[in-house]
């Protein structure tokens, strides 16, 4: 299971970022609005050459789900200047590493190259940018490719919990609906469709580029320009998605997959997006709850009691609401309900009682440890630098990051718990075995 | 320590350039039309880790590395491979067991106070790891030590363990990875083998709490071990610390363990098939064993050519079946390196069910491919590039230099392995893939272990002409998978004959049927043809034989209440039930007879792609009839000898009755199919013949 809420986590992309050294960095933008970053570190021959395009799942037509991470794979096919094939071809031959992922928020691209190699990252990166071939040839192969990467992941066991939850915990917002999207949707989109995406999502200006590791800054610079400048900038994409009415009720729910033997429980709770300093406050519950096997949770529910074979509780950021997710898979005979209630009972302990000096202080060691280790590689500090700028409003909160952890009190983590972590503000979801004709 | 990079990159002038660049960067034009050229490649020297040796025989390894304030310390017992078998899941156990506290600090003390350091401790039963911030460097180190010399080992966490490990068993029995690995380690190495052996609930239960701590004392020594540390820690200060908290741990006995052979390769190309019926996606993996160290002269060679074949995005693998076909959503082969000579060549994808035949077909055709066509001297140079980058790449982590230390002891290679690695990779050539590909790449020896829904996938399998293998998920062998399809509960075995008699003609036609003689033919192999003659009538008469180059192979005769058979000139008179079966079936249609009783319906069966009534004569005999068309399409008669199959396909009217005018025949693995030359009713025979 762990593996599961590991991809789960990828979908989205846990970001505890910042460094116990300063991560230094640049900024400026192009006249065509893309922002640029750039982070000098010349103690290893690499550098990252990388996009956030502030587009993801949640964005465009609700009835053309699962354009962005369609995107995603479509714009590996080829360029004006770059035939069929060759995206993923050029790059190993010059050493290289790439990839790329998608998430309700954001898509993000990147190749990591020896440092002699940063032009063609710039070029590879403004090519994608400024002229993609979109055709049908691409549209086609790639329809199928995502189904496979579909099954692949879905349909794996305990692969369906994402969708569990985004299914129940939103009824209006986009979050409501699969990051990969309804193959049916994917199927019925027209070129046409593709092409309007990308004029509306892909422009220059709702974009960042993050160039970071062994590189000079000043010849960095002039040649981020000679790439990208000619792109031209489109009109602003404005949102404005529905939000959603409070829960107040438990809302009780049921999903099934195929391939588990062994039910699992999910409490769910939908919290404030990961810029505000209630997410935050939750990061902390959430490890207070089951970090590591001293945590309450852990302790009581897989160590002592053994009602738990696992047990994990997450608080998977998201920029319009954050989702606080419990999950856990009952030992033996061990009802759903019972695991629950247990759980419950140390929730109602953090709302009710300050937890102790010495548990706040465990708290703030373990986010100290995460926060040196986040930004170990070039590849991790690009990421955040990107994700900080575009979508928290906060490039500095790499090195801000743990000073925010370290504000936060232990009356603030009792006011949290109380305001957002009650039964009746949750989504409870049995997970359950499917049988033949369910 | 021996420390030391030189990196050189950057140009003394880029101030210069600078200054330059702003009167002209706006008149600056690329071409982009043109990938951009790199600048000369980067200068690497490769760092080498600090080593001392403890008196117990614990190795250790240093690198010093300041960036962030942290360090990790990783420890590996190099045992041999070890078998566990009928109590695999003790190794499972054990591993899980230690961690959690020691003889002097309780369980609870001990996980609190690695998480109040904020750091990470886990250990498994060939080691450990554990890290943490630098200011906690020396007493995360000292919990780690003090918890592998003196673990806190309890029959309480024992069975505690032991009900998780048989839980989460049951997590992964419907995952196509989890039972695509098993088997196929199981298969390729042998159940015996220690790659190859596998955990189950039984095995589990036949572990007891003495056979864990036995494991522990046998086989968690310092006498093999390596303690790797990294990270921002100063080298002589940690040599008194490792000293100190690891100077106690006692030597043992050295453990000998003879490692038994992997199974031979499969004798011929096979699908080993595994039937899930809840699966969505085939998880396909053409394997064989390998016998491949790292310190083989074509070593370098191997990396390479696996490379092109299915390292990544631009292999040959991925270009067919992901990026031409859009069967899969990865598709990827590797080439096991193993000191010990017990690794895999292997081949992977997961496929959507209705592909998974064309799937296998293509990717032997790639294997194929990189066996016999040269490579393309660009693609080589692409898939060296790619490994001389990752080297460079590599260095950004100070892991690797450790790695690379490790890896030289552990595999017994020479010192200089690490920086001859570029001019070994550079030097490998077209030739070289070509033949490494012939040296390790068998699919003419291969498994094709294919988990799937079988109802899906396996008739079209089966059209691959592979031969299939079935096993259940834990690689036993089983029998072919059928598949029940619900039957109309008014349906019987007189409806059956009846919708084949109307369909071939009716009865009307089939009562002026008196006597029928056929001629087929068959090439047995090229250029050599079997002629078939048949007489049939209505009186229980018949006559078969087949001759090949003018020589009578079989005869044989039945004239109403006597019979014979010739074979290879022997005769031999048929009487009693052999004689009354034999009479039955002398009618030119011997369904008229079956009306008459002695058949039964016993289900609905695909055939062909078509759903078939199966209708069984006697104990040996199933004949199929089409639910569609009505129509004969197989008949399946067993002996002791084994069963053999006649397909009827291709049926055409002669005198207002419809016969097959090809029929397919089954001997052994080969199918004859017999093409009908002549078929003449109610002439050309006479009694004569039956004689």
């Amino acid at each position: 299971m762990k593996k599961s809420l590991f991809t789960l986590a990828a979908f989205v992309l846990v970001i505890f970022a910042t460094t116990a050294q300063e991560v230094k960095f640049e900024e400026f933008d192009l006249d065509n609005g893309l922002h640029v970053i750039l982070h000098q570190d010349n103690t290893a021959p690499v550098v990252i050459t990388s996009v956030m395009y502030n587009v993801g799942g949640k964005d465009g037509d609700r009835k053309r789900t699962g354009f962005a991470h369609f995107f995603e794979h479509l714009l590996f096919e080829g360029t004006e200047n770059i035939e069929r094939g060759e995206f993923m071809k050029i790059i190993p031959a010059n050493g290289g590493t790439f990839n790329a992922n998608t998430s309700q928020d954001r898509t993000y691209y990147y190749e990591i190259f020896p440092s002699n190699k940063l032009e063609l990252g710039l070029w590879l990166e403004s090519e994608r940018m400024l002229h993609p071939v979109i055709d049908q040839i691409g549209v086609d192969t790639q329809n199928e490719v995502v189904k496979e990467e579909k099954r692949q992941r879905y349909d794996s066991p305990y692969g369906g919990l994402f969708q569990a939850i985004g299914t129940n915990l939103f009824k209006v917002h986009p979050y409501k609906d699969p990051n990969i999207g309804y193959m049916e949707h994917l199927d019925a989109a027209t070129l046409e469709e593709f092409n309007a995406y990308f004029d509306k999502y892909y422009g220059p200006n709702n974009a960042v580029l993050v160039v970071a590791g062994d590189i000079d800054v000043v010849q960095t610079k002039k040649l981020v320009g000679d790439y990208f400048n000619e792109i031209k900038s489109k009109p602003e994409v404005v949102r404005n998605f529905p939000k959603e009415e409070p829960i107040t009720e438990t809302i009780k729910a049921k999903a099934y997959d195929k391939n588990i033997q062994i039910p699992a429980i999910i409490a769910t709770y939908r919290t404030p997006g990961f810029a505000s300093r209630d997410a935050s406050v939750l990061d902390m519950i959430s490890t207070y709850l089951s970090g590591g096997k001293s945590s309450v949770l852990y302790k009581k529910l897989v160590d002592e009691q053994k009602l738990a074979l696992q047990l994990q509780s997450g608080n998977i950021p998201q920029m319009d609401y954050n989702i606080f997710a419990l999950f856990a898979i009952p030992q033996g005979d061990t009802s759903l309900d019972t695991i629950l209630d247990e759980i419950d009972e140390e929730i109602v302990k953090v709302q009710n009682e300050l937890i102790s000096e010495r548990d706040y202080q465990k708290l703030i060691n373990q986010f100290e440890n995460q926060f040196v280790n986040a930004n170990a590689s070039i590849a991790g500090i690009a990421e955040s630098l990107a994700t900080n700028y575009l979508l928290k409003g906060d490039v500095n909160l790499i090195n801000k990051q743990i000073d925010i952890y370290r504000s936060i009190t232990r009356e603030e983590i009792q006011a949290v718990a109380k305001k957002y972590l009650s039964p009746n503000q949750r989504v409870e979801i049995e997970y359950l075995p499917k049988k033949d004709n369910e | 320590m021996n420390k030391m990079k030189t990196f050189n990159i950057k140009t003394k002038v880029s101030a210069f350039v600078a200054l330059f660049l702003i009167t002209i960067s706006v008149s600056a034009q690329i071409d982009r039309s043109k990938q951009p050229k790199a600048g000369p490649e980067p200068e690497i020297t490769l760092e080498v880790p600090g080593e001392f040796e403890l008196k117990n025989g614990l190795k250790v390894l240093v690198v010093e590395n300041h960036k962030l304030p942290r360090v990790s310390y990783s420890l590996r017992i190099d045992n041999n491979p070890i078998a566990t078998g009928k109590k695999a899941g003790v190794e499972s156990l054990i591993g899980s067991m230690l961690g959690n506290g020691s003889t002097s600090i309780s369980k609870d003390d001990f996980n609190e106070e690695i998480d109040f350091l904020g750091a990470n401790l886990n250990f498994g039963f060939s080691g450990g790891f554990a890290s943490s911030l630098s200011k906690y460097s020396d007493r995360i180190l000292e919990l780690m030590a003090d918890a592998a010399i003196n673990p806190l080992l309890t029959e309480e966490e024992f069975n505690k363990e032991k009900t998780k490990l048989i839980e989460s068993l049951k997590q992964n029995e419907k995952s196509i990875d989890a039972i695509g690995g098993r088997v196929g380690r199981a298969l390729s190495y042998g159940t015996n083998h220690p790659y190859g052996e596998y955990t189950t609930e039984e095995t589990i239960n036949n572990v007891s709490f003495g056979d864990a701590v036995a494991f522990y004392e046998k086989y968690f020594n310092p006498n093999n071990a390596y303690l790797v540390v990294i990270g921002d820690v100063d080298f002589s200060t940690i040599k008194k610390q490792v000293k100190k908290h690891f100077g106690e741990w006692d030597k043992s006995v050295e453990v000998t363990t003879t490692l038994p052979e992997v199974n031979p390769n499969a004798q011929y190309t096979q699908i080993n098939f595994v039937d899930l019926p809840t699966a969505s996606q085939s998880s396909i993996s053409v394997t064989n064993n390998v016998d491949l160290k790292m310190n083989d002269k074509d070593y370098h060679a191997a990396l390479i050519t696996n490379n092109i074949l299915g390292g990544g995005g631009e292999g040959y693998l991925f270009k067919n079946l992901r990026e031409d076909k859009g069967y899969t959503y990865g598709a990827y082969s590797s080439l096991g390196a193993n000191r010990y000579g017990a690794s895999r060549f292997n081949a992977t994808a997961k496929v959507r069910n209705m592909v998974t035949d064309s799937a296998v077909v293509e990717a032997l055709k790639e294997i194929n491919r990189i066996k016999t066509e040269p490579v393309d001297a660009q693609t080589l140079k692409d898939a060296k590039a790619k490994y001389v980058g990752r080297f460079i790449m590599g260095l950004e982590n100070p892991r690797t230099v450790a790695n690379y230390a490790l890896n030289i002891k552990l595999n017994n290679l020479p010192k200089d392995f690490y920086t001859k690695y570029l001019q070994n990779i550079n030097d490998v050539s077209v030739e070289d893939v070509k033949r490494v590909a012939n040296r390790f790449f068998k699919p003419e020896n291969a498994r094709v272990v294919v988990i799937g829904k079988g109802s899906d996938v396996i008739e079209n399998l089966e059209k691959t002409g592979i031969p299939i293998k079935y096993y259940d998920a834990y690689a036993n062998a089983v029998e072919k998978p059928t598949y029940e399809i619900e039957m109309p509960a008014d349906m019987n075995a007189n409806k059956v004959l009846n919708a084949y008699i109307a369909a071939i003609g009716g009865q009307d036609k089939l009562d002026k049927v008196n006597s029928v003689y056929i001629t087929a033919e068959a090439e047995l192999q090229p250029g050599v043809m079997m002629n078939l003659e048949m007489k049939k009538t209505v009186k229980n008469q018949s006559l078969s034989e087949a001759t090949a180059m003018g020589q009578s192979i079989m005869k044989s005769v039945i004239d109403g209440e006597v019979g014979y058979i010739i074979m290879q000139g022997q005769r031999k008179d048929l009487s009693g039930d052999e004689l009354k079966d034999a009479q039955v079936e002398s009618s030119p249609f011997p369904e008229v007879n079956y009306l008459n009783g002695g058949v039964t319906l016993e289900k609905i069966e695909k055939v062909e792609g078509g759903n078939a009534y199966k209708i069984n004569v006697g104990n040996t005999k199933s004949i199929y009839y089409s639910v569609d068309t009505g129509l004969k399409i197989m008949e399946v008669e067993t002996s002791e000898a084994g069963s053999s199959t006649t397909y009827f396909l291709n049926y055409q009217e002669v005198s207002g009755v419809k016969f097959p005018f090809t029929m397919g025949k089954t001997f052994g693995p080969r199918k004859i199919d017999f093409i009908i030359k002549e078929i003449k009713v109610n002439e050309g025979v006479t009694d004569a013949d039956f004689d």
